[in-house]
């Protein structure tokens, strides 16, 4: 009787319990995302609706100052708040900015740039002017700022290096004329210079806001693109709104632009409608490419400028062999891996510039799939057959190797007979690694950090370049890489980088294997959105009707 | 209680060495793994001596002693350095907040894991040998087995893509929907191991003399089972409440990661694959001290609940 009782009462209060849960939950959802969470803030929640917002998927950004960023991730952010004295429009041209217009010396060095007067900082008003572009330029390159990318894209200008160096306190080459006139010399005639300037080391920032606080000014960041930095909440939220002072073309109409941090599927937060704009992974694309598809109508294909590929150390065996090389190349049927394993997500890839780039060339072919000839250009290499152990290594940690690895390993075994052991590294030794040319052959993309083929084939491929990670040296491609870096005819410079391309190819240092791709799906309502494949201004081109 | 200050002022006094040992393995296990944070920041891109410069100016030329030492010391000032990866942020700026998003998401769960998990340990155990018993265990082996990465897309399926009666995912705050999901995940997961418990625990005590005793002095059933049975059940009940106490704030990895929140679980991820030193520095040494306390503040209650166990 008494046993009954307690159990009832046990029951009991669970049942209450039941209750009261269901009770609140109930509560919670009739309050309709609006909820007053306590630390959510004045903001909106994520699913609540504003007009002319557009929600994004994003990451948070690593830094926010422009002489700083190597990342995409954070380069997006930069591009929108900053900008330079040129600029990069949807099509990839460089455009003016800040520079209304500028001359060239007849010898190509010296660029004299014409500013607009009518620029201000979208925080301060105050005016911009050419001392700003010489502190912002000479800030990058100062030792004290340690920007891992002045020297790529400013070390073409005459002193720069030196201040890198930390040998100048001010960089010769760039001289104010006059508050809306700024004079750069380069040391040598380099078409791709003015290309270089959009990228954000070059951008101008604001000196008053730095030398106020110099830890902290990246958190308002003080710039002249077309939107404002209102909130950044670190994992949650950053939140972009337009900048009223913007003086390009178009303004931005947006009213604000929310990126959602936290992560998560972003696919389902698109179909539940809490995001307008949502990547898509294989697993996914399938469904997505059927027309079938609810979904099929908003999907927008997205090439990235990027090529993934295979790369060998052409300085230790067995790779030291040209023919080993091939034969590891030709035994690679990467058509089927494209269609079979990645489902054509993205394309195959032949030569190594991806469609789009400036100079892309669609007649190059790559390494033929042919595993007789892989198999006899082994047997002819000078290891005649016999290699040594072959490590292929990965970034990552403790993950699967992946379908596309798990292939290729496959294919070097039925197709050449040759066991190829994995390794995987963690990212940020795997990086380190690679630069000291640690391992025999790795897989890697390589995206362009702007719009000229210099960009791939110069600065992996020159014997002498930092990021010839394969030690790949040719005397001949040496000099017509040299010979393209100052040729000014747009068309014989492209030739010569088409040349550079088919040797390489044939000698291959890098086994091309696809080229990049970000499938997207965006909701109807946004309008104006145009992939571009490099980080470049996009926001102000967007208007949502909703 | 006589006995209490001493005690705890012993017991405080024999943590040192063991933060030191955590704080000194942590560091040099850190350091010396291979990879840097200045190759993560700087996205590889930087030459040689500018890598040389960074790493000169964050002290990392120094002898990893030396670095320990000097981090040690504006830990004790209260410092708790700055990340490497999010340049010009403080650690503390990163990760307070973040262990506060992780605390208000566990506590529903926490809560929810002893009021179900509590009373159902109870009745199983007093239903043992009928079909009550094998019956809730077989459910909670069968929710307990299932992992967390498998129902979070279950769930995310059926009531968000299907019903729509729950928006996915990411942080409103405490009190909004999207935080349903993550609660429900994170209870099935856990309130199975405190009924087991429980229920084990109940099942020793009703096997004692004294619960015989009780029954034949002719108690009723209920003071025997609320008194005698449940009360001494209650320690190995506290235990695991003040041990899983700790993992309120240290989050939980798959499912900060799989609905999109804010937490510390993922920081701390990130914090590791992203070599940022000063930062997994500063959770170990908050986990190990947070550790340390709920381990004295059980010694302490032990004393209070059970008079047979005494301070010495």
């Amino acid at each position: 009787m008494n046993e009954k009782k307690l159990l009832i009462g046990l029951g009991a209060v669970v049942g209450v319990l039941v209750l009261a849960i269901i009770a609140v939950t109930a509560v919670i959802i009739a309050q309709g995302g609006g909820g007053g969470g306590s630390q959510s803030g004045a903001g909106t929640t994520s699913s609540a609706r504003v007009s002319g917002e557009l929600r994004l998927p994003g990451d948070d950004p690593l830094t926010l100052d422009p002489a700083l960023v190597t990342d995409v991730t954070s380069a997006v952010y930069i591009v929108e708040l900053f900008g330079g004295l040129v600029t990069l429009d949807k099509d990839l041209q460089v455009k003016p900015d800040i520079a209304k217009s500028w001359d060239i010396s007849p010898d190509g060095t010296k660029y004299t740039f014409h500013l607009r007067d009518d620029v201000v900082f979208s925080q301060s008003g105050r005016r911009v002017t050419a001392h700003d572009f010489k502190y912002s330029m000479e800030r990058a390159a100062s030792p004290e700022t340690d920007s891992p990318t002045a020297d790529t894209y400013l070390g073409d200008i005459v002193g720069a290096k030196d201040m890198i160096r930390g040998r100048a306190k001010e960089i010769s080459g760039i001289r104010v004329i006059d508050d809306f006139t700024l004079e750069i010399t380069i040391d040598a005639p380099k078409p791709y210079f003015l290309a270089k300037l959009t990228y954000p080391t070059a951008f101008v920032v604001n000196k008053d806001q730095i030398e106020r606080d110099r830890r902290n000014w990246t958190r308002k960041p003080d710039g002249t693109g077309p939107f404002k930095l209102q909130e950044w909440k670190i994992g949650e939220r950053i939140v972009l709104v337009p900048n009223e002072r913007y003086h390009g073309d178009p303004k931005p109409t947006l009213k604000r632009v929310t990126y959602q941090l936290a992560g998560g599927s972003s696919l389902t937060q698109y179909e539940n409608g809490e995001i307008d704009l949502a990547g898509v992974g294989v697993n996914d694309i399938e469904r997505i490419r059927d027309k079938s598809e609810r979904l099929n109508k908003e999907f927008v294909e997205k090439p990235d400028l990027s090529t993934f590929y295979l790369a060998f150390n052409t300085r230790t065996p067995p790779f030291d062999d040209p023919k080993v090389r091939q034969a590891f190349g030709m035994a690679i049927d990467r058509k089927r891996i494209v269609d079979v394993v990645l489902r054509n997500i993205v394309p195959a890839a032949e030569g190594i510039l991806p469609p789009g780039m400036p100079g892309y060339n669609k007649d190059i072919k790559g390494l033929p799939f042919d595993p007789q000839q892989a198999r006899q250009l082994l047997q002819e290499s000078k290891y005649q057959g016999r290699l040594p152990r072959v490590v292929l290594t990965l970034s990552g940690q403790g993950q699967n190797v992946g379908p596309v690895i798990e292939a290729m390993l496959e294919m070097w075994k039925t197709n050449l007979g040759v066991e190829v052991e994995v390794e995987q590294v963690e990212t940020a030794t795997f990086f380190q690694d690679v630069r000291r040319g640690r391992y025999q052959m790795w897989e890697l993309g390589w995206s362009a950090d702007y719009p000229d083929p210099e960009n791939f084939l110069d600065i992996h491929f020159y014997s002498q370049s930092r990021q010839n990670e394969t030690g790949y040296s040719n005397p001949e491609v040496d000099r017509l890489l040299l010979q393209a870096r100052t040729e000014r005819d747009q068309e014989k410079r492209f030739q010569l980088y088409n040349q550079v391309e088919r040797i390489l190819v044939q000698d291959a240092p890098w086994v091309p294997l696809f080229y990049g791709n970000s499938p997207v799906l965006i909701k109807p309502y946004v309008k104006g959105f145009q992939p571009t494949p490099l980080v470049t201004p996009i926001l102000k081109y967007i208007t949502v009707e909703r | 209680m006589s006995g209490a200050l001493p005690f705890i002022v012993r017991r405080l006094l024999a943590a040192i060495p063991v933060l030191l040992v955590v704080s000194a393995a942590t560091f040099f296990l850190g350091r010396y793994a291979p990879g840097d944070p200045v190759t993560v920041r700087t996205g590889g891109k930087a030459t040689p001596e500018q890598v040389e410069r960074i790493r000169k100016n964050l002290g990392l030329d120094d002898p990893i002693p030396v670095q320990y030492v000097r981090y040690m010391a504006k830990f004790l000032r209260g410092d708790l350095g700055e990340s490497y990866r999010r340049q010009g942020r403080k650690v503390s700026e990163i990760i307070f907040p973040k262990m506060w998003v992780s605390l208000r998401l566990n506590i529903v769960p926490f809560v929810l894991t002893y009021l179900i998990g509590v009373p159902l340990g109870i009745y199983a155990a007093l239903k043992r040998g009928r079909w009550q018993d094998p019956t809730i265990n077989a459910v909670l082996l069968f929710l307990a087995a299932v992992p967390t990465v498998v129902w979070m897309p279950l769930l995310v399926y059926v009531f968000v893509l299907r019903l729509k009666i729950i928006p996915t995912v990411g942080w409103n705050g405490f009190l909004s929907p999207s935080i349903i999901l993550p609660i429900v995940v994170l209870t099935i997961g856990s309130f199975a191991g405190v009924t087991r418990v429980v229920r084990i625990s109940m099942i020793q005590v009703m096997g004692e003399d004294f619960i015989r005793t009780a029954r034949a002095k002719g108690l009723p059933e209920s003071v025997v089972v609320t008194r005698h049975i449940l009360r001494n059940s209650l320690l190995v009940l506290i235990n695991g409440i003040i041990g899983s106490l700790f993992f309120l704030y240290t989050g939980s990895l798959f499912v900060e990661l799989g609905f999109g929140i804010p937490g510390i679980g993922r920081e701390t991820f990130e914090a590791i694959s992203g070599r940022d030193y000063d930062l997994f520095m500063a959770l170990t040494m908050i986990g190990a001290i947070s550790f340390i306390l709920a381990n004295l503040a059980l010694d302490i209650i032990y004393t209070i609940i059970d008079p047979r166990i005494r301070y010495s």
